[in-house]
Formats: structure tokens, C-alpha cells, sequence
């Protein structure tokens, strides 16, 4: 047994060396005190005629899944069912693209909230922290002081506010005060903040906390319009900002060396028909410095040692102390699965 | 090295002695569906803790030892199970999300653990479990009953809650996690057949997840741990194009040969109705099994399939063009619609069948929700208050906002007859934040559950409760067969206001306060006075109107 542990300590040794001479970091970029990265992907829309936001969330899902952003660290509200919707006549896919070419539905996507649970009240407790005593891990942000969050929010909106499920509304200023609770209990490093609706560049002006960078589909005053129709099922299929995000990512796989700039110019006013809004006076660095993966990309944190580890040392798990209880043998028995003690009885 | 590993994985399985088996059942429902019914059952001997956990689930066995389980099931239901047409599954489920469980008798508050354990399960199987709490819970009384061995002097109904939620989605993001429950996932095994865009595209599809014990010795002084998953699926013969299936054509690819964890593999198709529509199999079944059970008989074919081997494509091929064969409704089945127009009162039917020429014993469990109350004065039983029909009876009123209503009927349904039960509801105005986001859509009424003593095993596909592995099925002749059904569920549609009716009346307002008050501000503030009039003047004239009036 020790010497299987010894191989495996030098096996992991002989591999792990020569990474260490091998990774480094650009010096272009701005060395970031991150920890961990989390993603908070909202579509705020319910009804058929909305697919389009269901596709624009469910894509950036896909992307910073790919990415590397494990799906425990990723937190997807979807307010409708696409995919399983009677309407649809391809169930369990939704695609971004009329040519069907990705199913950003996949077969392994796990959504944490769904349906009504997708509320302001339960927006407002997930970034806040402060969930019912009961909830699970998979329904809570469990971020603190060393993460970088990516909230990309989807939906319809208005001057300073944002419709959920066409019924409640969230306004800039609640917003704003969320996340200012969110810095105040040490819940992120930083905040890459994503909004695509229509004047969706209200939502960010009334933030006040620092290291927030912030950018929207559009200007106040502006319509976020959305890219092409997909006449197989009547409606149109995607955002024109979230296509051109997506395009932009799709292609960052192979080079990772991009900045936060190229992804705040990605769609320019030509492509949108809408200005993208850009707010960087709370972020502390030079976006042009910053890798996207710092927000799109996660860390993992991985101590590299030469030194052999002696797991043997580990202290072991304190074993629950034995119960001085004499095991009773109790003789079960299968019941009958119909009342009919209750038949006989009146019979 | 592969030789020591395997010796070494089959001391460490052997000392644990956890089992996994999966299985296939498939059964053509003719003239145009077909059943498919997947179940994978772990075995664990150890059940007391689960720090080490071999091929059991760890996530499932924590929330079992955590909140005391004793016995859970969780099903989660697309689509509805047509009983008069398609016979009996082997494991009913109402649509929509279904839980119930039985905690063990040392649990003080049952009430608090039950809401912790859905709302544990609700993040394990991405499912909105959390919605359940005391306004959607009720304890059944006769309708559900332990299927694990319980202890002589136990008072397992006090122990049970149950809940329904039949608005509930279901799709690949309970599929996924449903999936990471098995020992070999979704890359070995008969769960590699499931890939999500072929089972949504069916008229039903159902998964489970039901945990219970079982007795491990003779006299059941010892119980193991069974976690049983289930998949059932009904496809339609016009979804995959003609009614020659093969696995290809129902899950896309064929089967990759079993889970290299699995005891045993087996897949057993029904070839009963192989004798009204001929088909032939390929590949050819090991052998063909044909049971008896209850005077009537079952022929299935097998197949153990082993670890390695090549893609399997079992299939079928009919002789002959669709034909079609009258439709023998089993010997009870049932319907439930609703009642009534306008929005005041309204009204449940539940319709029992018995085909049967002797008289079922039935269960019938009516579950309302605390806006559809029910009350227990309008029930009638073939449109009679008192009937003699009614054997026990359980009524539990609701409370708003706090209970549901709950209704329980044991009832002998006579030979051949069609026994009504009827009961009317009024509906209930919510407070305006209580409406859901499309309350237009209408509200969901759970089904009713009907838990019935067959005395025949026509249609019956069902694992006796003693049985694990579904070849306990085979000449398993009982007295009484037991099954529980779910009815179809119903939707009403609420009093509901009209949403935008604020911004109207502010509109509306408005308008008559500024026609209002134009006139009245005018009235008070403006003088009325009288003008001369003539023929207007000259400038000229003005002028010396003008001047004339300075010297006087």
C-alpha cells in the first residue's frame, strides 16, 4: 500500500514538473486577486413569444460552461419551459441559430431556478445571501470576498427598471442597493455586470459600489432588437448584442489572450441598431488589461509542490461512537398494500 | 494487472455486497403505442451510514439518513397514462411532480423534516420540490401504504405525507441529475439509452426515484436498502414513423452493451400480442419466458445482455401493414372532468368502470387545494347522498391558506357498472399578489389517486412487493392484486382579475377629474361679464373715444 502511494506521489510529481517552467502569464495583463469565478445567468421572461431570451441565456450558459465555470458555480434561472413546451416541435432543444447548429439545451444542463421560482424576491435573495434556512446549495450563490461573479441578465425592460415573468419589476435602484449589500458583506472581488433588454444601460447608472464594470445591450432612450426569426417555429430566436457576444466567445476558445475591451466592442452600433453602453468608473482596473477569462473563465486553484506528500498522516475521521444500544432484532413484515382489514371488518 | 483489478473491485462489491440491476420492459400497446420501462435497483446491505458509499447514489443516501426516510418516492410526469387504452404501467405516476415519504417513527416534527427534505430535493432533481408546505400536504389515511417491510407496532400512516405538484415541467434538467444517480451515469449501461431529445418526443414519459427496504434474511430481522430508479415511456407509433421499432428508432442508437457494475441486464419483451399482430424479433431473444399469473398468461422475451459486446439494436418487424384491433379496456379504468360554468360554483367527477364481472374494493383519494373548496355535504355516489357503496370514509376540511382539502372513499364498485362520485367545489377569490404570473392560463387540480384490490391480473404489470428484479413478476399468482392509480388531472379557471384594470381605472380617473375640472376652475376664477355690442368702431373713432373720455 505505501508503495503504491509512493508511485502515484512520483507519477504526479514527473507530470506536474514541467508545467511549472511552462505556464506564464502574459505580462499584458493585470495580475487579478480572484479566488473563484461564479456565474448568475437570469431570463426574466416568461411566455412562448420570448424563446429568444431562453436562447440568449441558455448561451451564455453553454459558453461559460465551456469556459471552464463548473455548473455548481453557475446559477441558471429560466422563467419558462422551452424546451418541453407543447409548442415546440423539437422537444428538449432550444437553438440559437435557424440553421439549428447548436442545441443549447444540450443533455446536461442542470436549472437551478425554474418557473415561478424565478421572482425578484428570490433575484434579490440569491445575490444578498439571505435564502430560507432550508435551501439547497445548488440555490445559493456561495461566493465571498476572493470571487469574480458574471451576472448576465435577460428580459424586457424599461427606464430603470426590469420586468420578471411580466408581472413584478426590479428597479436600477433596488439593483443598485443589492449589490451594494453584496460588497458590504464581502460576497465578490469583482463584478462583470451583462444586461441585454431594451434601454438596458439604466439599469447600470445607478450603481454605487466599486469594482463593478458594467455594459448593456443599449442606451436609455433605445430598443434592443432582436437578431433573425427561425420560421420553423414563428419566433424570433435570439438577441442581436447576446448573437454577437456569442460569436465573439465562440471564437475566444482557441485564444484565450482576449481582453475585456474586444468584448465590450463586440457588437457595434452597425450590427446591434442599438449603442452598447459601457460603465467602467467603478472598476478599479483598465479593462483593456483584463482577460475575459478573469470573468468568463474560472480559476482552480492548484498548489504545484515537488516535496512527496505523506498521506498516511492524514488525520483520520473521528468514527462515530458506537451506540451502547443492544440491537433489538425487530421482525418486519410487508403490509398489505389495500386496506382490507376495513373490507372484512364491515363485510 | 486488469485480472488483480477486477478480483480486487469484485472483494470490495462482494464484502459491501451492493447490487445494481437494470432492466428493460417493453410492451407494445397496440394498435399504436408502445411501453417502454426502465428500472435500475441498487441494493445496499449497509444502510446505516453512508460515508463509504459503493454503488449507491451518496447524494440520495444522505438525505434518506439525514431526515430518517424510511420510504420515498418521487416521480416527475409528463403527459397523462390513458388506463382505459393502454392497460396498467408497472409503476403509476399522477402528472406533474409527485413526492411522498415515510419518516422513521423517532422523527419528532414530521412536518419540519418533510419541508427540509423538498426542499433538498428540489436542488438534487432541479425541480420546484420547494413549492411543497403544509397548503399542498396531506397525510392519506387508506390510499398509500408502505411497500418496505415495516415494524409490527408502527402506525405507518401517522408517519406519511404526501404532496402533488401538477403544474410541474419536466425536462432534460431532471433527467440530467436523475442520471448522475447511477453507478455508471449515462456512458454505460441501459441508461445510455436515455438521451433526453427521444424520450421528451413521447406521449408519456415518466422518471422515478423510490427508495424503501427490503428484507434481507428469511424471518426479516434484516433489511437492505433499495434505491429503485425508473424511466416508463409511451411512444406513439406516428412519432417514430411506423410500428417496426427498434432501438435506433426509439433512443436513437442502440445499446452499448451493459453496465460493466451491474449483477444482471436483462430486457424482457411482452410477445403476448405477437398472436393478433405478428411481428418477429432480431435479434432473436436467449429464451422466451411465459408466465401465468392470475388465469392470464404473459409470454416475454429475454435477453441478458453482457458487458461486452457489440451495439445492440433489438427490434421488431411486423408481418403485415397496420391493422386494426378492438381496444379490451382492462377491468377497471376511470375519467375525471370537471363541472359547472361561470365563476362561482363548480364541481369534480370522478367516473370508476369495473369491467369486471365481480365487485372491486377501491380507494379513491380526492385532493383539493384550499382556493377549490370541496365540501363533504355535496358528495354524492351516484347521485346519492348516503349511499351504500361507501364501505370507510375520510374527510379532512381544509383551511385557507393553511390545508387542503382531503377527501378519502373506500368504496365497492358492484359488477359491471360505472359508479359516479360527485362533488362540488366554489371557488375562491385570491389577494392580487397570490395570482401566478399567467393566471389566465388557468389552475391545476391534482389527480386523484385510486388505489385498487384487482382480483384479476388482466392488464397487470406490476412487481409484487415482496419481488425485486421484475422476473418476480413470472407466475407470481396472488389472491388480491394491489395497485395504486392516478386519475387525469383537471384545470379550472379561477376568478381572475383584470391585471391591467389599475392603469385603466388611473386612466379612466383621470380623465373624468380633468373634465371636471376644466369647467369648475373656470367657473370659479373666470368673471362673466357683459360685452357691448354694436358695430365695431373706427380707429379714427377710437381715437376720440379715447380722448373724449380723458376730459371728462
Amino acid at each position: 500500500m505505501m508503495c503504491q502511494l509512493y508511485i502515484i506521489c512520483i507519477l504526479i510529481t514527473v507530470f506536474v514538473i514541467p508545467f511549472n517552467f511552462g505556464i506564464e502569464i502574459p505580462e499584458k495583463f493585470q495580475k487579478s486577486n480572484h479566488t473563484n469565478n461564479w456565474a448568475v445567468l437570469v431570463d426574466t421572461s416568461r411566455f412562448w413569444f420570448n424563446y429568444r431570451h431562453v436562447a440568449n441565456v441558455l448561451s451564455i450558459y453553454r459558453s461559460v460552461k465551456l469556459f471552464g465555470i463548473p455548473d455548481s458555480q453557475i446559477i441558471l434561472m429560466i422563467s419558462d419551459d422551452m424546451a418541453c413546451n407543447p409548442r415546440n416541435p423539437r422537444p428538449a432543444t432550444i437553438f440559437n441559430n435557424a440553421h439549428e447548429q447548436i442545441n443549447v439545451y444540450g443533455d446536461d444542463v442542470e436549472v437551478d431556478y425554474r418557473g415561478y421560482e424565478v421572482s425578484v424576491e428570490n433575484f434579490i435573495r440569491l445575490l444578498t445571501g439571505r435564502v430560507p434556512p432550508d435551501t439547497p446549495r445548488s440555490k445559493q450563490l456561495l461566493t465571498d470576498e476572493g470571487s469574480n461573479i458574471l451576472i448576465y441578465l435577460t428580459g424586457h425592460g424599461g427606464d430603470g427598471f426590469l420586468k420578471f415573468q411580466d408581472s413584478e419589476e426590479v428597479t436600477s435602484q433596488e439593483l443598485a442597493d443589492a449589490l451594494e449589500q453584496m460588497w458590504q458583506k464581502r460576497r465578490y472581488n469583482e463584478i462583470f455586470f451583462i444586461i441585454d433588454t431594451c434601454q438596458a444601460s439604466s439599469m447600470y447608472e445607478k450603481f454605487y459600489s466599486p469594482n463593478i464594470l458594467a455594459t448593456a445591450s443599449s442606451l436609455v432612450g433605445e430598443d434592443s432588437l432582436s437578431h433573425h426569426v427561425d420560421s420553423a417555429i414563428g419566433v424570433y430566436i435570439i438577441d442581436r448584442y447576446t448573437y454577437y457576444v456569442l460569436e465573439f466567445l465562440e471564437h475566444a476558445f482557441s485564444s484565450s489572450e482576449k481582453t475585456m475591451t474586444e468584448f465590450l466592442a463586440v457588437c457595434p452600433k452597425s450590427a446591434c441598431l442599438s449603442t452598447v453602453g459601457v460603465r467602467s468608473d467603478l472598476f478599479k482596473r483598465d479593462p483593456s488589461k483584463v482577460p475575459i477569462t478573469d470573468f468568463f473563465g474560472s480559476v482552480r486553484p492548484v498548489t504545484i509542490t515537488t516535496d512527496p506528500i505523506d498521506i498516511l498522516d492524514i488525520p483520520k475521521r473521528k468514527k462515530t461512537e458506537k451506540q451502547n444500544k443492544t440491537n433489538v432484532l425487530e421482525k418486519r413484515k410487508y403490509l398489505p398494500q389495500f386496506p382490507v382489514h376495513l373490507v372484512q371488518g364491515s363485510a | 494487472m486488469a485480472v488483480l483489478l477486477i478480483i480486487f473491485m469484485t472483494a470490495v462489491f462482494g464484502a459491501f455486497g451492493d447490487d445494481f440491476i437494470e432492466e428493460i420492459f417493453i410492451k407494445p400497446l397496440p394498435p399504436t403505442h408502445l411501453y417502454s420501462y426502465f428500472q435500475f435497483i441498487t441494493l445496499i446491505n449497509n444502510n446505516d451510514s453512508f460515508v463509504h458509499s459503493n454503488l449507491s447514489p451518496r447524494s440520495i443516501g444522505e438525505v434518506i439518513s439525514r431526515f430518517k426516510v424510511e420510504e420515498l418516492h418521487l416521480t416527475l410526469t409528463e403527459g397523462q397514462w390513458r388506463h382505459n387504452q393502454w392497460g396498467y404501467p408497472v409503476v403509476d405516476a399522477a402528472p406533474g411532480a409527485e413526492l411522498y415519504a415515510w419518516f422513521d417513527p423517532e422523527v419528532e416534527d414530521i412536518d419540519a423534516e418533510w419541508r427540509k427534505l423538498s426542499a433538498t430535493l428540489s436542488g438534487l432533481f432541479c425541480a420546484s420540490l420547494n413549492f411543497i408546505d403544509s397548503f399542498n400536504t396531506i397525510t392519506p389515511q387508506m390510499a398509500l401504504w408502505p411497500t418496505g417491510p415495516v415494524k409490527s407496532n408502527v402506525n405507518v400512516t401517522s408517519l406519511l405525507r404526501y404532496a402533488s405538484l401538477p403544474r410541474e415541467i419536466v425536462c432534460t434538467e431532471n433527467l440530467t441529475p436523475w442520471k448522475k444517480l447511477l453507478p455508471c451515469e449515462s456512458s454505460r449501461g441501459f441508461s445510455a439509452l436515455l438521451n433526453s431529445r427521444m424520450i421528451h418526443n413521447t406521449n408519456y414519459h415518466s422518471i422515478g426515484v423510490h427508495v424503501r427496504k427490503v428484507c434481507a434474511s428469511e424471518d426479516c430481522t434484516e433489511t437492505k436498502l433499495e434505491i429503485k430508479q425508473t424511466v416508463a415511456l409511451v411512444y406513439d407509433y406516428k412519432i417514430i414513423g411506423s410500428n417496426n421499432w427498434s432501438f435506433i428508432k426509439l433512443f436513437g442508437h442502440g445499446l452499448p452493451g451493459a453496465c460493466p457494475l451491474a449483477t444482471t441486464s436483462t430486457i424482457y419483451i411482452d410477445i403476448t400480442s405477437n398472436v393478433t399482430f405478428p411481428f418477429q424479433l432480431s435479434p432473436p431473444p436467449d429464451k422466451i419466458v411465459s408466465s401465468h399469473r392470475g388465469g392470464s398468461v404473459t409470454n416475454l422475451a429475454v435477453y441478458n445482455i453482457e458487458t461486452d459486446v457489440e451495439m445492440i439494436n433489438v427490434g421488431v418487424k411486423h408481418n403485415s401493414k397496420e391493422k386494426l384491433g378492438v381496444n379490451v379496456p382492462p377491468p377497471l379504468h376511470f375519467n375525471r372532468y370537471v363541472l359547472g360554468y361561470g365563476k362561482e360554483f363548480g364541481g369534480i367527477v370522478t367516473e370508476l368502470i369495473n369491467n369486471y364481472w365481480t365487485a372491486i374494493d377501491v380507494v379513491v383519494l380526492e385532493n383539493a387545494p384550499w382556493w377549490l373548496p370541496i365540501q363533504l355535504s355535496s358528495l354524492r355516489i351516484n347521485s346519492e347522498a348516503e349511499s351504500k357503496l361507501v364501505k370507510s370514509q375520510y374527510y379532512s376540511p381544509g383551511r385557507s391558506r393553511q390545508k387542503p382539502y382531503h377527501l378519502e372513499l373506500l368504496l365497492t364498485l358492484p359488477p359491471r357498472s360505472t359508479t359516479t362520485i360527485t362533488i362540488d367545489f366554489e371557488f375562491v377569490f385570491l389577494k392580487w399578489q397570490e395570482y401566478p404570473p399567467d393566471a389566465n392560463h388557468g389552475f391545476y387540480i391534482g389527480s386523484a389517486i385510486v388505489t385498487a384490490n384487482l382480483p384479476t391480473a388482466k392488464n397487470y404489470t406490476s412487481i409484487p412487493v415482496s419481488g425485486i428484479s421484475y422476473n418476480s413478476t413470472f407466475n407470481a399468482s396472488q389472491p388480491w392484486y394491489p395497485a395504486v392509480f392516478r386519475t387525469n388531472g383537471a384545470m379550472v379557471s379561477l376568478p381572475t382579475p383584470d391585471f391591467s384594470m389599475p392603469y385603466n381605472v388611473i386612466c379612466l380617473a383621470c380623465t373624468v377629474v380633468a373634465l371636471a375640472f376644466g369647467p369648475l376652475h373656470n367657473i370659479c376664477t373666470k368673471e362673466l361679464l357683459l360685452k357691448p355690442i354694436g358695430t365695431p368702431l373706427s380707429l379714427t373713432q377710437k381715437v376720440l373715444n379715447f380722448f373724449k373720455r380723458k376730459k371728462e
